[in-house]
C-alpha cells in the first residue's frame, strides 16, 4: 500500500473537518449530536427506520456533485471521506429566512410535535435538489423513509406539492451557493491513497480495489462495509464488535454499471438508487421491487452487492436475481472467480465466500423478448417492511405454448433464498395452463417447508406462495393484478 | 364565551413554533447540555419474571475509567418509602414500580443497573459489558390463559368511572330479543411510539437547584413527583418541557429515565443526561391487551333491547391500571336493558398506560363491530341502525348532554363519502382483483375540563405575554393560547409571546384527555377578561370617561383602545390609561375548571362518524384503506389547521391499530420480540391515502367557557371498528382480533389457489 494517511476528511455544512482519531463504528448521528452539538438532526430509532436523522451527503460521481439523503444513525463517520455532509442547521439563510421547503412545512402545517420535522425537511430538500417538478409519485417516494406519528402525513405531502408546483427561488440555497468550492475540495480529498485510522488498522478506507484486496488478504476477519444498511444495525442494535472495518463505498471501480446486449454488470458498490434507472428499464418488475426496499435513504446507501453478500433468507433482491440467472464474481488478492448466484447461498448464515474474498460484481443476463418476468414482495406493511415472502418468476414458452424454461425463486420460504426446482420440474415441458399451474402448486411443498415467525405463519406462506404462482400465470395471460397505490405511482 | 368573534380565533393560523421546528432549533429534553456533564445508560432485564442473583460490573469498570457510578439494587441511594410519595397525578392504585428497589424482576426490560459515565458512548458500552445472572421464574404474559383469574379492581383509579350498575333486565331482554348477536373481541398491546425518545437532562445548579428538562406531558406533575420521591422542596426543582416530541399519553406518568437522571445528579452533584433507546421504550407503557364480549339484542325494527359488554383487561402484578372501556356501550345508543362489566387480570408485564383515547378506542372497537354485525342480522344499513338507536341523553349517568351534533356527523359524513351508493351485500363490490368494502362506526369521547390557571401580561405598547405551565406535545397549545389572547386583547396573534412548558408558571394539570385547549384556553380567556376589568376600573377613575357607567360586558378592546361595544367611537387608549395610572403593563391571572353545579345535570362528549373504504387482495390477504371520512362534532373549532391535524393524526393512529400495531410477545420467555420500528409497524405514508376531515357545526355553551370540547382523542375513536367492518363488507369475513394482519385475512379457509 502506498502513501497511507490516517485522516478522514469531509465537509460538514460550511466547514472542513479532518478527523484522525475517529472510532471504527462511530455513527454520523452520534458525531453530529454529541461531538458537534448539532442537535437539529434527531434520533428516533437508530436503525434506519424512521428518517428523523436524515441528512444529505454529497459526493463526486465522475465530475458531477450528487447529493443524497441518508440515515445518519447507521452511517459510519469512516465512510464519509471526501463527502459533503449537509444538516438541517445549514438550510435556513444566515438572516433566519427559511428555505422554501421549510416555509412550506410551516404554511401547510407539516409539523406538529416537530420531532420528525428536520428529517422530513431534509428529505424534501433532497427532492428539491434532484427534481425540478416532482409529481405525486416522486414525492411519495422521497418521503417513504420518514415516519411521523402526529400529522397523518397528508399535510407534509401538501407542503411538498406546494413547493413542487411553484418552485420559489431560494436565493441563498446553501448547496447551490457553494457548489464550486465543494467540488474543488472534494476532488482534493480524493487522492486514491488508502486511509488507516487507529491502532491495528481498525478502520481502513482503501484507495483502490487492489488495496482492498490487499487489506482483506492481511485481515481476512475484517468486516467489509458498503452502504452499512445491514452492518449499521449490527452495531447500533446488536452492539456487535466488528472492527477492523473496511469501507468500500468510496471505491469508484466498484460503482460501475455496464450494459451490453448480453446483460448488465453491476459493480458490488452500486446503490439501489444508482441501479434503479437501468434495472427498471430492462426488468420493470425489478424496478418496482426496488421501490419497496426501505426508503430513499436506505436505497441511496444500500447496495445490491451488500444485499447478496449479507446472505439473508429474506433479502429482496436474491430471488429476482436467481430467477434471472445472475452470476456473481468474487475477487481476492489471488484473482477472481464467478459462480451462479444460486450456488452462493449454501445454508442459513453460510455463503460461498472464502477468507479474503469480496464481491466484485454481479452479472444479470438480458431478458429475452418473449420472456415473462415478475417478482412479488409480500410484507405486512406495504412500505419500509421486510418481506414475509418474496417470489420471482421467469418464464419462456415455446411455439406450442409449452413451458420451455422456467425459473422460480423464493425468499422467506427457507433458510436461504432458494430456487423452486421441484416446482419448476413439475411444469417444464407442459402446456402453460391452469392445470399445469396446479401441478406446480402441488410440488411447492417438496421445495419448501417454511417456518412460522412474526412476519407470517407457515400456513400463510404456503398458501400465499401458491397464490403467487396463480398470480404470475394470470399476469402472463394479460391480467394485471398487482396492487397499485395511486394512478401512475409505483 | 369570548366577546369578540372576529379575526384571531377560528383562523387557520400556522403554528407559531413551526419555524423553530423546521430549522431544528426547537430543543427537546435530550438536547440541553453543559460542558463536562455525565451521561447515563441502563442495563435492561432479559427476563420477564424472576430474581437477580448477581450483577457483575467488574469488566465494565476496568474497561471504562470514565465511569462515575454504577447503580444497582444493592447500592441505590435512598428514596421515598411510602407508595403515596411515588404516586403522581395520574397513577393508578397499587404499589408504584420503583427502579432498583430490590432483586425482583417484574417485567421484561426492567432496568436492573444504571451506569453513569463521562460520555454517552462510554456509558452505553460499559452498560453492554455488565452481566447479570438471574433466577428465572415462569412468566405469565398471555391474556387468553388468564381470563379466569379476573377480578374487579377494589380501588378505583381517580378520574376513571367504573361501569354503572346494570339497568333493566339485560339477560332476559337479550334472551327474548328478536335479533341477537354475540361476539368475542381481542386486542393486543399497542405502543405509543412517539417519535421522540424518552429523555431527561438534569442540570445541576451551583446552588443545588435542579433544572430538569424532561419529556413529559406535565411539568408540574413531574416536579411534585421529584420533590416527593427525593424529599426536595419545590424551589429546588424546576421542570421544563418546552418542546415535547409527541407522547400520546406515554408522557403522563413520570418515567424511569427521570428517576435515574435525578437520582444520579443528586448523588454525584453533577449534571446528568439519560435518553433511553427505542427498544426500551416498549417496556415503558402500552395500550393494554383486552378480551371483550359484546351481546346485543334488538327488536324487529333493529331497536336495541339489550346491551351486554364485558371486558377483561391486562394489568401488571403491582398496579390496578384502569380505563373506561365498557361505559360507552351504555351511553352511545338508546337502550333500557344494559349490563356493563369490567375486570382486570394480572400478568408479568409493566403497568399499561393511557394511550390516545384510552378505553374508548378499545371499547368502541368491540361495540361498533357488534353494531355492524347486528345491522346484517337485522338486514338494514349499518348507518340506519345507528340512526334508529340515536339518543340525546346520557342513560348511564342520567344526565342531559351539553350538545350532540352526531346526527349531523352521520348526514354530512355519509354525503361526503357517498355512502348511499353502497351495495348492502358483502363481497358485492370489486374492481379487478380487488374486493372493495365500505364500513362505518361511531366515535365518542368525553369532553373534559381540568383546573388550569394562566397569567396574561399586556404592555402599554401592545405586547402580550401569556404564561401557563401547560404543555404542547404537538397539539398546538402555543398557537391556540396566542390566538385566544390575541382575540380577547385585539392584537395580532404574532405579537403574543406564549411561555409554557415550565413548572414555575401558573398551575396546570397534565396535558391529556383532550382537555388542554378547553381548560388552559378558558384560563387565558379569563385572564384577559380580568385585564379588561382592570382597564375599565382605570377608565372609570375619570368621571368624564364615556365608559363611566359601562360594565365589563359592555366594553371591548379594539385597536389598542377600551371601547363601548355598542358605540365603538366612545373609548380611551389603553396606553393613556396605563400612563395615567403610572403602569407600563397590566398583569392578571385567570382560572378555569370544572363547573360542579353544571356537572350535576350535564354530561359532555365529542362525537364522530367514521366512514372507511378498504380494498382487499384476498389471495394474499393484503388490505389497504383507500378512503376515510371523519366527520366530527367537537364544539367550537379554535384553529381549523391545528384541529384538522389532530383528527388526521388520530385517524392514522386508528388505522395502525386496525391493521398493524401490536407487541408480539414470546409467551415462553415473556419477552417482547418486535421492540423496534422495523417490526412494530406504525403507519407509514404509503398506508395513508385519502383522509377527509370534516367538522360539523356544533354550538355548545356549557362544555367549557369558550365553547371548546377538545380534539386530541376523538380522531382515533371508532376507526378500528370502521376498518374491520369495511373488511367484512369486502370479504364476508368478520375479524374480531386486532390487528387485522395478512394471515388473519387469508385465514385457513379463504384463498383457494385460483
Ligand atoms: C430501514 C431499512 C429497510 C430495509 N429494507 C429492506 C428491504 O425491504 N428489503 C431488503 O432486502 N433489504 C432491506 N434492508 C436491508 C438492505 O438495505 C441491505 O440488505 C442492503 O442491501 C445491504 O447493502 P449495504 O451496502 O448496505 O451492505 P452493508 O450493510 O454494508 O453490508 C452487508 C453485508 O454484506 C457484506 N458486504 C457488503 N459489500 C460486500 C462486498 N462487496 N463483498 C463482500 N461482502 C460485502 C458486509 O460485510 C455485510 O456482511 C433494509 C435496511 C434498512 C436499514
Ligand atoms: S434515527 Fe431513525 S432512521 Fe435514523
Ligand atoms: S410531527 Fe410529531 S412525529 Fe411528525
Amino acid at each position: 500500500m502506498t502513501s497511507d494517511t490516517g485522516t478522514i476528511r469531509f465537509i460538514l455544512n460550511d466547514r472542513s473537518v479532518a478527523l484522525d482519531d475517529v472510532g471504527a463504528t462511530t455513527t454520523l448521528l452520534d458525531h453530529l449530536r454529541l461531538a458537534r452539538r448539532l442537535t437539529g438532526t434527531k434520533e428516533g430509532c437508530a436503525e434506519g427506520d424512521c428518517g428523523a436523522c436524515t441528512v444529505l451527503v454529497g459526493r463526486l460521481a465522475g465530475d458531477e456533485l450528487v447529493y443524497e439523503g441518508v440515515n445518519a444513525c447507521i452511517r459510519f463517520v469512516g465512510s464519509l471521506h471526501a463527502t459533503h455532509v449537509v444538516t438541517v442547521e445549514h438550510l435556513a439563510a444566515k438572516d433566519g429566512a427559511l428555505h422554501p421547503v421549510q416555509q412550506a412545512m410551516v404554511d401547510y402545517h407539516g409539523s406538529q410535535c416537530g420531532f420528525c420535522t428536520p428529517g422530513f425537511v431534509m428529505s424534501l430538500y433532497g427532492l428539491w435538489l434532484s427534481k425540478d417538478r416532482p409529481g405525486r409519485a416522486d414525492i411519495e417516494k422521497a418521503l417513504q423513509g420518514n415516519l411521523c406519528r402526529c400529522t397523518g402525513y397528508e399535510p407534509i405531502v401538501r407542503a411538498a406539492e406546494a413547493v413542487a408546483e411553484a418552485r420559489p427561488d431560494a436565493v441563498f440555497d446553501p448547496i447551490l451557493a457553494m457548489r464550486a468550492r465543494v467540488k474543488t475540495e472534494l476532488k482534493a480529498m480524493k487522492t486514491g491513497a488508502t486511509i488507516a485510522v487507529g491502532e491495528g488498522r481498525r478502520l481502513v478506507v482503501p484507495g483502490t480495489v487492489e488495496a482492498l484486496a490487499e487489506v482483506l488478504d492481511s485481515h481476512p476477519q475484517a468486516t467489509i462495509v458498503a452502504g452499512s444498511t445491514d452492518v449499521g444495525l449490527w452495531v447500533t442494535k446488536q452492539m456487535r464488535e466488528i472492527a477492523p472495518v473496511v469501507f468500500i463505498n468510496g471505491l469508484d471501480a466498484l460503482q460501475t454499471i455496464e450494459e451490453t446486449p448480453e446483460g448488465v454488470t453491476l459493480g458490488a458498490g452500486v446503490s439501489y438508487s444508482a441501479a434503479y434507472p437501468l434495472l427498471s428499464r430492462l426488468y420493470p418488475a425489478f424496478g418496482r421491487l426496488i421501490d419497496r426496499i426501505g426508503g430513499d435513504q436506505v436505497r441511496n446507501m444500500g447496495t445490491i452487492g451488500g444485499n447478496v453478500a449479507n446472505g439473508s433468507p429474506i433479502g429482496d433482491t436474491p430471488p429476482a436475481l436467481i430467477a434471472l440467472g445472475a452470476t456473481l464474481t468474487l475477487r481476492s488478492k489471488k484473482g477472481s472467480r464467478s459462480l451462479p448466484l444460486q450456488n452462493f447461498f449454501i445454508q442459513y448464515g453460510r455463503q460461498d465466500r472464502q477468507p479474503g474474498e469480496f464481491v466484485e460484481s454481479l452479472f444479470i443476463p438480458a431478458l429475452a423478448p418473449d420472456a415473462h418476468f415478475s417478482v412479488y414482495k409480500i410484507s405486512k406493511r406495504r412500505d419500509e417492511d421486510i418481506s414475509a415472502l418474496c417470489g420471482a418468476f421467469h418464464l419462456r414458452l415455446d411455439a406450442d405454448g409449452k413451458v420451455k424454461t422456467l425459473s422460480i425463486a423464493f425468499g422467506g420460504m427457507a433458510g436461504t433464498p432458494k430456487r423452486a426446482s421441484q416446482t419448476e420440474a413439475a411444469m417444464i415441458g407442459r402446456l402453460w395452463t391452469e392445470e399445469t399451474v396446479a401441478l406446480g402448486q402441488a410440488a411447492l411443498a417438496k421445495d419448501f417447508q417454511p417456518l412460522t415467525d412474526w412476519r407470517a405463519s407457515a400456513a400463510y406462506r404456503n398458501l400465499a406462495a401458491a397464490n403467487l404462482l396463480t398470480r404470475f400465470y394470470l399476469e402472463t395471460r394479460g391480467e394485471g393484478c398487482e396492487l397499485t397505490r395511486f394512478e401512475g405511482a409505483a | 364565551m369570548l366577546t369578540n368573534e372576529r379575526r384571531q380565533v377560528g383562523r387557520a393560523m400556522p403554528r407559531i413554533d413551526a419555524p423553530l421546528k423546521v430549522t431544528g432549533r426547537a430543543a427537546y429534553a435530550a438536547e440541553h447540555s453543559e460542558p463536562d456533564m455525565l451521561h447515563g445508560a441502563a442495563v435492561s432485564a432479559t427476563i420477564a419474571r424472576g430474581r437477580i442473583l448477581e450483577i457483575d460490573s467488574r469488566a465494565a469498570k476496568a474497561a471504562f475509567p470514565g465511569i462515575a457510578a454504577i447503580y444497582t439494587h444493592e447500592n441505590r441511594p435512598n428514596a421515598a418509602w411510602l407508595d403515596r410519595s411515588w404516586q403522581d397525578e395520574t397513577a393508578p392504585p397499587g404499589h408504584t414500580y420503583r427502579p432498583l428497589q430490590n432483586d425482583r424482576v417484574l417485567f421484561d426490560g426492567q432496568p436492573v443497573a444504571f451506569v453513569v459515565a463521562d460520555s454517552f458512548e462510554n456509558a452505553r458500552d460499559a452498560a453492554a459489558m455488565i452481566t447479570v445472572r438471574y433466577e428465572v421464574e415462569t412468566p405469565e404474559t398471555d391474556l387468553t390463559t388468564k381470563l379466569a383469574e379476573r377480578y374487579v379492581p377494589p380501588k378505583k383509579r381517580s378520574g376513571i368511572s367504573p361501569p354503572p350498575d346494570p339497568r333493566g333486565q339485560p339477560e332476559e331482554a337479550f334472551k327474548e330479543a328478536h335479533f341477537r348477536i354475540s361476539g368475542d373481541y381481542l386486542i393486543e398491546n399497542e405502543h405509543h411510539n412517539p417519535m421522540e425518545l424518552f429523555a431527561t437532562t438534569v442540570l445541576y445548579g451551583a446552588d443545588g437547584v435542579l433544572a430538569i428538562h424532561d419529556k413529559t406531558q406535565g411539568s408540574q406533575n413531574v416536579q411534585k413527583f421529584v420533590c416527593n420521591v427525593f424529599s426536595l422542596s419545590q424551589d429546588k426543582v424546576n421542570v421544563i418541557n418546552a418542546y415535547v416530541g409527541g407522547a400520546f399519553g406515554s408522557g403522563l406518568r413520570p418515567r424511569h429515565q427521570l428517576f435515574f437522571a435525578v437520582m444520579a445528579s443528586l448523588d454525584l452533584k453533577r449534571s446528568v443526561k439519560f435518553e433511553i433507546a427505542r427498544s426500551d421504550m416498549f417496556y415503558l407503557s402500552y395500550r393494554p391487551a383486552m378480551y371483550q364480549t359484546v351481546s346485543l339484542g334488538a327488536d324487529a325494527q333493529g331497536r336495541l333491547t339489550a346491551v351486554l359488554h364485558d371486558t377483561v383487561q391486562v394489568t401488571s402484578r403491582y398496579e390496578d391500571y384502569q380505563e373506561v372501556v365498557v361505559n360507552w356501550s351504555g351511553l352511545a345508543y338508546r337502550c333500557d336493558n344494559v349490563a356493563l362489566t369490567y375486570a382486570l387480570t394480572k400478568l408479568d408485564a409493566a403497568t399499561p398506560g393511557d394511550m390516545r383515547a384510552p378505553g374508548a378506542a378499545s371499547g368502541l372497537f368491540a361495540l361498533e363491530s357488534a353494531m355492524d354485525e347486528l345491522s346484517y342480522e337485522v338486514g338494514i344499513d349499518p348507518l340506519e341502525l345507528r340512526r334508529r338507536n340515536f339518543v340525546h341523553f346520557d342513560q348511564n349517568e342520567n344526565k342531559q348532554l351539553t350538545s350532540k351534533a352526531l346526527r349531523a356527523c352521520y348526514r354530512e359524513g355519509a354525503a361526503r363519502f357517498g355512502w348511499e351508493r353502497r351495495q348492502a351485500k358483502p363481497r358485492s363490490m370489486h374492481e379487478g382483483h380487488e374486493l372493495i368494502g365500505w364500513g362505518m362506526a361511531t366515535g365518542i369521547w368525553e369532553a373534559q375540563l381540568q383546573s388550569a390557571k394562566a397569567r396574561v401580561r399586556m404592555s402599554a405598547n401592545g405586547q402580550v405575554i401569556v404564561q401557563a405551565a401547560a404543555s404542547d406535545i404537538g397539539t398546538g397549545t402555543y398557537t391556540i393560547l396566542a390566538q385566544i389572547a390575541a382575540e380577547a386583547l385585539d392584537v395580532p396573534a404574532e405579537d403574543v409571546s406564549v411561555q409554557i412548558g415550565q413548572s414555575d408558571l401558573p398551575e396546570t394539570s397534565v396535558e391529556g384527555g383532550s382537555w388542554t385547549a378547553a381548560s388552559s384556553g378558558s384560563a387565558v380567556d379569563a385572564a384577559c377578561l380580568a385585564i379588561r376589568q382592570r382597564l375599565l376600573d382605570m377608565a372609570q377613575k375619570d368621571d368624564a370617561s364615556p365608559l363611566k357607567d359601562a360594565t365589563v360586558e359592555e366594553v371591548v378592546i379594539r385597536d389598542g383602545h377600551l371601547r363601548l361595544d355598542t358605540d365603538p367611537r366612545a373609548g380611551v387608549a389603553i396606553s393613556e390609561l396605563m400612563a395615567r395610572a403610572g403602569e407600563t403593563a397590566i398583569e392578571e391571572e385567570g382560572k378555569a375548571g370544572p363547573d360542579a353545579k353544571q356537572m350535576k345535570s350535564f354530561a359532555s362528549y365529542t362525537h364522530s362518524a367514521v366512514f372507511v373504504e378498504v380494498r382487499v387482495d384476498e389471495e394474499l390477504g393484503l388490505a389497504r384503506v383507500t378512503r376515510v371520512v371523519s366527520a366530527v362534532a367537537a364544539g367550537r373549532i379554535l384553529n381549523p389547521k391545528t384541529a384538522r391535524s389532530q383528527i388526521l393524526g388520530g385517524v392514522v393512529m386508528g388505522l395502525g391499530m386496525a391493521l398493524h400495531e401490536e407487541s408480539m410477545i414470546d409467551h415462553r420467555s415473556g419477552r417482547i420480540m418486535n421492540h423496534n420500528l422495523a417490526e412494530y409497524h406504525v403507519p407509514a405514508h404509503a398506508d395513508i391515502q385519502d383522509i377527509d376531515v370534516h367538522f360539523v357545526q356544533e354550538f355548545d355553551d356549557k362544555a367549557s367557557p369558550i365553547g371548546v370540547k377538545g380534539l386530541g382523542e376523538i380522531g382515533v375513536c371508532g376507526v378500528a371498528a370502521a376498518v374491520a367492518n369495511a373488511i367484512f363488507h369486502a370479504t364476508g369475513k368478520r375479524i374480531r382480533h386486532l390487528p387485522i394482519t395478512i394471515d388473519k385475512i387469508l385465514g385457513e379457509t379463504v384463498g383457494k389457489a385460483a
